[in-house]
C-alpha cells in the first residue's frame, strides 16, 4: 500500500476507534469508566492484533494487546456474534475479573475482515469483597465469577441465560447490565464505521491497510531501537509490600538491545505471590501488560508513532513461569495494577540506562484510587462515592521539570471538582493541591506530589485507597538528581490521635476524623547543584521549594526580597556550591536511603541466590520460602541466603521433598 | 436612508459587510489590517464606503463588530498581570485543573503555563459549604494583606474565587469591598459575578480569562468608540459575543469573556442565517482561513451552544456557539518525514510569510501551493487583488517534496490535499459523533478564504451529498454580526432533586433570573424592541457525572410540574444517548435563562430566474483524482439564479476560488448561493 493511502487509512481507522470510545464513555454506568476512564477500545485484524486505538479517550494499556488466543478459543463466528471473557487464565486477554473484554467479528460478503473490541472495568464482579479487588485475596476464585471466552450474542441474539448467571453473581447488577448495553452499542458503532471504510477502501484494501499500519508501526519501533545504543541494561525496582504488611516485591529486568530488536528478560522478579498483586501474562513474549512502559518510551521518543500491535514485534519478553509476572492458575491477580505501575518504572529505568540523555527520571509511579462509604446525617442515606485519585508528579525531563501533581504514566486520570464531591458526599475537603519540597531535587526538578485532606462527620465511614505504594521505596532520581519524597497516608495528622497508615488500603473513620494522603513526588534529573539559581529562587517564591531545601539540596542561598519574592545571593551561592564539589562519577540512579539500606542486605548476589533457590522449587512453596528467608535474615543479620535456606530445609518438613 | 455595517477583523484582513436598507443591497469590502494602529483600518473602511457607495455616517443605524483582540491576547500571552484570591488549602486550583493531560501517551506530557503564577495566588481563611452555610468567617485582614502583596508583586488586577460562591457569594463580595477600599488601583473581578456555576476550576479559569484580557479589550473598545465618533457615526456600536448575540461597547469592556469567541461565533450565526435563507435545516459549517479550519453544526436551523470551548490552552465556561477548531488551513505546511510519510500541518505559514505561491517569502509547500500546482488557483486575482499568484514558486516547493516521495509533481500535490482532507475527516467525525448525528444527513456550508476550495473534497470524504457555497464566502462572519440578536445568558446553580418539595425554590430562581435578564436588556442595553426568553436546565440522572442541557417551558417551571420536567429530560436523554430511564431520580444542577432582543433580519430581494448554463470564461486544465482534466472556468459574478452546470469546474470570485470535482451538479439559487449535489 502506498504511503499516502496508508496515512488516509490510518486516519479513518483512528476515527472509527474514537467514535467507539465516545459512545462507550458517554453511555457507561460504572464509576471506573466515568471517573478514571478505565476502559479501552480497539480495532483488531482477523488474527486478533490491534490496528487502531483512540487517542482521546480511555486508558493507555492496550495498543499492543492481542485478542488472538481468546478469539481462537471459540469458533464458527457468524455475523452478529459477540464473544466475551473476563477470565485472566483463558487466553490471557482479560487481566483481572472486573475487566470484561468483548469482541465482535465484522464480515464482508461472508469473509471475516476484522473485529471491533474493547474492555470495561465493571464496578463489581462478585467474589469475596465489594468491587472484587483486595490485596488480601489469595486465589482467583475469591475474585468474582469468571467466564471463559464464549459467545454473549449469537447472530444478534443475546444469551439471556448467561446474562442471568452473571447478574445473579454480582453486587451491582444494574451497573453491569448498563455497561454491557453501552459496550454492545460501542461495538455496533465500530462495525458501522468499519463498513464505511470497507466501502471506501474495498475489502482487499482494508486488509492491506491493516497490514500496512501494523508494518509501519513496527518500522517506526525498529527505527527508534536502532537509535538506542546496543547493550544489556539491568535494573530492578520494588513495590513496598508483596502482600498486606508483607515484604518488598522485587521486579527485575535485563533489557538487551541489539540493532532493531530488544529482549526484556524479567528473570529475577519475585516468585508468584500469595496475594492479588500477580500480573497474569501466560508467558506471552509480547504480552501487553509487560510492554505498557515500552509504549510510553516509544511515544515519547516519536509522538508520531502509530499505536498498534506492530510496535510489539521487535520486543521479546521472558517472563518465567511461577513468578509475579507469569503466575500459574489459580493465583489471585485482582490488584495487578499496583505491580503494573512498578513494571512501568522498571522499564523506564532500563531505558534510562540505555539512553540517559533522552529519558526522564522516575515519575511518582503510583496513583491511589480513593473511594468512601459514609452516611449522610440529614438523609440518613449511605453514600458510596469516588473521591479524587491522588496522583504524583512526573520525573524531571531532559528539557524541563517534571509536571506537578500528575503526569507521565498517570496523566490519563481525571479528578472530581471539590464542589461536586462536597455536594454529593457529606465530607469537607480541607486541602487539595501540591506538596512543597516533595519533588526530587535536580537540575530538572521532579514534579510535586499531590496532597489531599478531608474530614468526615459520620461514624464508621470507610475509605479505601487502592494501589498504595512508594511509602518506602522512592521514585528514583537520575544523573545526580535526587529521588522524590515518598508517599504517606495518615489519620488525624498532627494530633494525639494520629495513626500512620502507610500502604494500608482501608481505613475506618469516625466523626471529626481528618484523613491526610499524599502521593510520592517525581524524581529529579541531573545534579541540583547545576540547577539555574534563578529557577530555584522562582520555586521558592512560588512555594514549591522551601528556602531551607534551596540551600541544603541545591546549594542556593536566597534573600527574601520585596513583597515576599526571593532573590539569589550570588556570592553566597557560589561559595556554597564551591564547597560541595560534585561527585566525579555520580551513580546513574539515586534510589533513596530506604532502598540503599535494604540492598545492603538484599544485594544482587543475595537476590541471585534467592532466585535460583525459588526457581527450583515447586510454585506452591515459593512465596512461603521467600517470606521465611526474609524473616531469618532479618533476625540474624549477616546470615547468607544459602545458609538460611539450608537451615530452613532442615527445620521445614516437606520442603526437602 | 439607513445603513447597517457589520465588521469582522481577522489576522490579515478586515471584512466589511454593509446593508443599504433603502435598496436592500449588500456591499462588501476588504481592507488590510493595521496591527500597529488599531482602529485605522476601520476609519479607512468607513471612508471607502462613503466614497464608493455614498454612505453617510450619520445614516448608519447599526455598527456591529467582531474582533479577535480578546482571543489573540490569550494566545499571544499578552494579557494583564493578575493575582488570584482563593481559599487557603486550595491555592493550586488552576495548576491541578482537572488532572488529565493531553498527549497521555507521552512521558513528556505537560500542562500549559498558567495565566497567574503561583506566587500571585493567595489563599485566605474563610469557608462556605456546599449548602451555602458559612463554616468559617472571611479573614478580612488576610485579604488586605494579600491585595497589598499582589500589588507589590506587580498585579494590575485581582480575581476572587472562593469555593461554593455560586451558592453564596457573600464572602467574595466582602473580599471585593475590602480590596477596592485598600487597593483602589487594582481592578477586581469576582468569579461569582462572571459565570456563577458549580465546579471551581472551570469557574475560576473563566474569571481569570475575563481579567486577563480586560485591560487590552477595554483600551481597544474605548479607542474604537472614539474612532467611530470621529467618523461621525452616531449609532451605538455593538460587539458580537461568543454566544452568537451582540452587546454594547460599555458592557464588552468588563464582560470580556462574552466576546472571546466574537468572530468565530458570528461566522456560525451568519452561516445559519444563510442556511435558513436557503431553506436548509441540517448544516455543517466549515470556515477555513490561513491557519485553521473551524467547524460547527447547525441542527434544525439552530447553531449549537456549549461550554468549555478552548481559548488557547484554557477552557472557557460561558455559553458559546459550539465551534471546533480542526487544525488545517490554507497555509498548513506539508513535509516528508524520515519514513517517507507525507505530513500536513500542524505548522502553518500563516499570512506571513504565507504560501510560497503568494511570493511573500514563503519557502515551504502549503495546501494553497498544492491547489495552485493542481491548477485550481491563479485564474483570477486573489483576495481583492491584494495577492498575486506565482505558480512557478508553488511548483518549486511542491516539486522538492515530490522528489523525496519519488512521485510526480501533480501526484504529490494531490497527495498533500488527500492527507489534509483525511485528517480533517477524522476530526469532523469526532465532532459529529459527539452530537450523535450522521454527517450524510447534512449539507456542508464552506466559507472563509479557503473553505470553498476544500469544501467539496471534504464533503466527498464524509459521504455528504450536498454542499452550499454562499454568494460571498469571505464576509459570512461580518454578516453574522448584522443579523445577531442582543443576547445574554443567566445561570443559577441549584443542584436539587427534581421533587415537588424543591419546586418553590426552582420557581423563585426562575423569577429572579427573569428579573435580572429584563433589567439587563431594557435598562442596561436600552433595548426597546421585541424580546424573547429561552429557559433551560442542566440535568442528569442521579449518579451520572455529566449534565445535559434540556430546554424547558417556563410555565411548567413556574407551576412546579415535576412530571413534565422529568419527561422533558427523559426525551432529551433518549435523543442524545438512545435510552431514557423514566423511573430514575433526576437532579437539576443549573437553571439557565437566555434573553434575546430581536434584530429584524434583512430581506434580500430574490434575483430573477434564468435558464440554462452560464457562459464560461474559458477552459482550464486541472489535475484531480489522478488525472489532468479540462474543465470550464466561471466568474462567480456571471452566475445567475437558475443557472446549472456540472463538475468538474472552477468558479473564481474576488475573495475565493471554488473547486468543484466531477460528480457534483451545481445550481444557483435566488440569492446567488451555489448548491452542489453529488450525482
Amino acid at each position: 500500500m502506498d504511503k499516502v493511502t496508508l496515512q488516509v487509512f490510518a486516519n479513518h481507522a483512528r476515527a472509527a476507534a474514537e467514535n467507539m470510545a465516545y459512545t462507550l464513555y458517554r453511555t457507561a454506568h460504572s464509576t471506573f469508566v466515568k471517573e478514571t476512564e478505565d476502559f479501552t477500545v480497539q480495532l483488531v485484524g482477523p488474527d486478533g492484533g490491534v490496528f487502531a486505538v483512540p487517542m482521546d479517550f480511555g486508558a493507555t494499556w492496550y495498543p499492543g494487546i492481542s485478542y488472538g488466543q481468546a478469539i481462537g478459543l471459540i469458533g464458527d463466528y457468524a455475523p452478529g456474534d459477540i464473544g466475551f471473557t473476563n477470565d485472566p487464565y483463558s487466553g490471557y486477554l482479560a487481566t483481572h475479573a472486573p475487566d470484561v473484554h468483548m469482541w465482535k467479528p465484522i464480515f464482508h460478503e461472508g469473509r471475516l475482515i476484522c473485529f471491533a473490541c474493547g474492555h470495561i472495568h465493571n464496578t463489581d464482579m462478585g467474589g469475596a469483597v465489594p468491587a472484587s479487588l483486595s490485596r488480601t485475596l489469595t486465589e482467583i476464585h475469591q475474585e468474582g465469577i469468571r467466564f471463559p471466552p464464549m459467545k454473549l450474542m449469537r447472530e444478534g441474539v443475546l444469551d439471556e441465560d448467561l446474562l442471568r448467571v452473571m447478574l445473579m453473581n454480582v453486587r451491582k447488577p444494574e451497573q453491569n447490565l448498563g455497561d454491557l448495553k453501552a459496550f454492545i452499542g460501542a461495538l455496533n458503532t465500530g462495525e458501522r464505521k468499519v463498513r464505511a471504510m470497507i466501502a471506501k477502501f474495498g475489502a482487499e484494501g482494508f486488509l492491506a491497510g491493516i497490514q500496512g499500519v501494523q508494518d509501519h508501526a513496527e518500522q517506526q519501533a525498529r527505527e527508534i531501537l536502532r537509535s538506542i545504543p546496543d547493550g544489556r541494561y539491568v535494573f530492578s525496582d520494588y513495590a513496598d509490600e508483596d502482600s498486606a504488611g508483607g515484604q518488598p516485591c522485587r521486579l527485575a529486568l535485563a533489557l538487551t538491545i541489539a540493532g532493531d530488536r530488544a529482549v526484556l528478560d524479567f528473570t529475577g522478579s519475585d516468585p508468584q505471590l500469595t496475594s492479588s498483586l500477580n500480573v497474569p501474562t501466560g508467558g506471552n513474549p509480547h504480552h501487553t501488560l509487560l510492554l505498557v512502559g515500552v509504549y510510553y518510551v516509544l511515544y515519547t521518543l516519536n509522538p508520531r508513532i502509530m499505536l498498534n500491535i506492530g510496535l510489539t514485534r521487535p520486543f521479546t519478553c521472558i517472563a518465567p513461569e511461577g513468578t509475579v509476572v507469569n503466575p500459574v492458575f489459580p493465583a489471585a491477580v485482582g490488584m495487578r495494577s499496583l505491580t503494573c505501575a512498578r513494571l512501568r518504572s522498571l522499564i523506564f529505568g532500563a531505558f534510562s540506562l540505555a539512553m540517559p540523555e533522552r529519558m526522564p527520571a522516575a515519575p511518582a509511579g503510583t496513583s491511589s484510587i480513593m473511594n468512601i462509604m459514609t452516611t449522610d446525617n440529614r438523609t440518613r442515606r449511605s453514600v458510596l462515592a469516588a473521591i479524587n485519585p491522588v496522583v504524583g508528579g512526573g520525573g524531571g525531563m531532559p528539557h524541563r521539570d517534571g509536571t506537578n501533581g500528575s503526569g507521565a504514566d498517570g496523566a490519563y486520570l481525571k479528578n472530581t471538582p471539590i464542589e461536586i464531591t462536597e455536594t454529593e458526599v457529606p465530607i469537607q475537603m480541607l486541602r487539595y493541591g501540591l506538596l512543597p519540597d516533595s519533588g526530587g531535587a535536580g537540575r530538572m526538578r521532579g514534579g510535586l506530589a499531590t496532597v489531599m485532606e478531608f474530614k468526615v462527620f459520620a461514624p464508621n465511614s470507610r475509605v479505601t485507597a487502592r494501589n498504595r505504594d512508594r511509602c518506602r521505596f522512592r521514585p528514583w532520581g537520575t544523573l545526580g538528581g535526587q529521588p522524590g519524597q515518598p508517599s504517606d497516608f495518615i489519620l488525624n495528622p498532627g494530633t494525639a490521635r494520629a495513626v500512620v497508615l502507610g500502604n494500608a488500603d482501608l481505613v475506618t473513620m469516625n466523626p471529626g476524623d481528618v484523613l491526610h494522603i499524599h502521593s510520592p513526588g517525581g524524581g529529579g534529573r541531573g545534579s541540583p547543584l547545576e540547577r539555574d539559581p534563578a529557577l530555584v529562587a522562582r520555586d521558592v517564591t512560588r512555594g514549591y521549594v522551601s528556602p531551607a531545601s534551596a540551600r541544603a539540596d541545591y546549594g542556593v542561598v536566597l534573600r527574601e526580597g520585596a513583597a515576599g519574592s526571593w532573590q539569589v545571593d550570588e556570592a553566597a551561592t557560589a561559595a556554597e556550591r564551591a564547597a560541595r564539589p560534585a561527585a566525579a562519577h555520580p551513580a546513574h540512579f539515586a534510589l533513596g536511603p530506604e532502598r540503599d539500606a535494604f540492598e545492603q542486605v538484599w544485594d544482587s548476589a543475595a537476590y541471585d541466590a534467592l532466585t535460583a533457590i525459588l526457581a527450583a522449587l515447586p510454585v506452591h512453596w515459593r512465596f512461603f520460602v521467600k517470606h521465611r528467608l526474609f524473616a531469618m535474615r532479618q533476625e540474624a543479620p549477616g546470615l547468607g541466603v544459602a545458609e538460611a535456606y539450608a537451615a530452613l530445609v532442615a527445620e521445614t518438613p516437606g520442603l526437602a521433598a | 436612508m439607513s445603513w447597517r455595517i457589520g465588521v469582522d477583523i481577522g489576522g490579515t484582513f478586515i471584512d466589511f459587510c454593509v446593508l443599504d436598507d433603502a435598496t436592500q443591497q449588500m456591499h462588501t469590502l476588504k481592507v488590510l489590517t493595521t496591527p500597529d494602529e488599531p482602529g485605522r483600518e476601520v476609519m479607512e473602511g468607513v471612508a471607502l464606503l462613503q466614497a464608493r457607495h455614498g454612505m453617510a455616517p450619520a445614516a448608519v443605524t447599526a455598527f456591529v463588530h467582531g474582533t479577535t483582540v480578546g482571543i489573540n491576547t490569550v494566545i499571544q500571552r499578552k494579557g494583564a498581570a493578575l493575582a488570584l484570591l482563593t481559599n487557603a488549602g486550595f491555592e493550586d486550583v488552576i495548576e491541578m485543573a482537572r488532572l488529565r493531560m493531553p498527549e497521555m501517551y507521552s512521558l513528556f506530557c505537560a500542562r500549559p503555563e498558567q495565566l497567574i503564577p503561583r506566587d500571585r495566588i493567595f489563599g485566605v481563611a474563610g469557608r462556605v459549604l456546599a449548602d451555602g452555610r458559612e463554616a468559617e468567617p472571611l479573614d478580612a485582614a488576610a485579604v488586605r494583606a494579600a491585595a497589598r502583596q499582589a500589588r507589590a508583586r506587580g498585579a494590575e488586577g485581582i480575581i476572587i474565587s472562593f469555593l461554593h460562591s455560586y451558592r453564596n457569594a457573600a464572602q467574595e463580595e466582602a473580599a471585593e469591598a475590602v480590596i477596592r477600599a485598600a487597593e483602589p488601583g487594582l481592578f477586581v473581578f469576582r468569579a461569582s459575578g462572571i459565570w456563577p456555576v458549580i465546579r471551581e476550576y472551570e469557574r475560576t479559569t473563566t474569571a481569570i480569562l475575563n481579567g486577563y484580557v480586560h485591560p487590552r479589550v477595554d483600551r481597544y473598545l474605548d479607542n474604537l468608540g472614539q474612532v467611530l465618533a470621529a467618523q461621525g457615526i452616531t449609532a451605538a456600536p455593538m460587539i458580537t459575543k461568543s454566544n452568537g448575540g451582540v452587546m454594547g461597547l460599555a458592557e464588552g469592556r468588563t464582560s470580556c469573556v462574552g466576546m472571546l469567541l466574537s468572530g468565530t461565533a458570528s461566522g456560525v450565526m451568519g452561516a445559519a442565517f444563510l442556511a435558513r435563507q436557503a431553506g436548509l435545516g441540517q448544516v455543517l459549517t466549515l470556515d477555513i482561513g490561513g491557519t485553521s479550519a473551524d467547524v460547527a453544526l447547525i441542527i434544525d436551523g439552530q447553531p449549537q451552544f456549549g461550554t468549555g470551548e478552548m481559548i488557547g490552552d484554557f477552557p472557557l465556561h460561558v455559553p458559546s456557539v459550539s465551534v471546533t477548531s480542526i487544525g488545517d488551513g490554507g497555509g498548513s505546511i506539508a513535509s516528508v518525514d524520515g519514513f517517507g510519510m507525507l505530513r500536513v500541518g500542524p505548522e502553518s505559514a500563516g499570512s506571513t510569510p504565507g504560501p510560497a505561491c503568494y511570493g511573500r517569502g514563503g519557502t515551504r509547500a502549503t495546501i494553497t501551493d498544492a491547489m495552485a500546482v493542481l491548477g485550481f488557483l491563479g485564474h483570477a486575482p486573489l483576495a481583492y487583488r491584494s495577492v498575486t499568484m506565482d505558480r512557478a514558486k508553488a511548483e518549486a516547493v511542491v516539486g522538492a517534496l515530490a522528489r523525496r516521495l519519488g512521485r510526480g509533481l501533480q501526484e504529490t500535490a494531490e497527495a498533500i490535499i488527500q492527507v489534509s482532507i483525511s485528517s480533517m475527516f477524522a476530526e469532523v467525525n469526532k465532532l459529529v459523533a459527539r452530537h450523535g448525528v450522521d454527517a450524510r444527513d447534512f449539507t456542508l456550508l464552506p466559507f472563509g478564504g479557503a473553505g470553498p476550495m476544500m469544501g467539496c473534497l471534504l464533503a466527498r470524504e464524509l459521504g455528504m451529498a450536498r454542499v452550499m457555497i454562499p454568494r460571498r464566502p469571505g464576509v459570512v462572519s461580518a454578516l453574522g454580526g448584522l443579523i445577531a440578536d442582543v443576547k445574554n445568558d443567566f445561570v443559577r446553580t441549584l443542584f436539587i432533586d427534581l421533587v415537588p418539595e424543591a419546586m418553590p425554590a426552582l420557581a423563585a430562581a426562575l423569577a429572579e433570573l427573569r428579573a435580572r435578564a429584563t433589567r439587563w436588556l431594557r435598562d442596561e442595553q436600552g433595548f426597546t424592541g421585541e424580546a424573547a426568553e429561552i429557559v433551560s436546565a442542566e440535568m442528569r440522572y442521579r449518579g451520572q457525572s455529566f449534565e445535559i442541557e434540556v430546554p424547558l417551558e417556563a410555565e411548567r417551571v413556574m407551576a412546579g410540574d415535576t412530571a413534565a420536567l422529568h419527561a422533558a429530560f427523559d426525551r432529551r436523554h433518549a435523543g442524545i444517548y438512545d435510552f431514557a430511564d423514566p423511573a430514575a431520580p433526576v437532579q437539576l444542577v443549573n437553571l439557565r435563562l437566555v434573553i434575546l432582543g430581536r434584530t429584524p433580519p434583512p430581506v434580500f430581494p430574490a434575483q430573477a430566474r434564468v435558464a440554462g448554463t452560464p457562459a464560461p470564461q474559458g477552459e482550464v486544465t486541472a489535475f484531480l483524482d489522478g488525472a489532468a482534466r479540462a474543465m470550464p472556468l466561471y466568474w462567480r459574478d456571471d452566475l445567475r439564479h437558475g443557472h446549472r452546470f456540472a463538475g468538474p469546474a472552477i468558479v473564481a470570485q474576488e475573495d475565493t476560488t471554488l473547486c468543484i470535482p466531477p460528480g457534483f451538479d451545481a445550481e444557483v439559487d435566488a440569492h446567488g448561493h451555489l448548491h452542489l449535489t453529488a450525482a
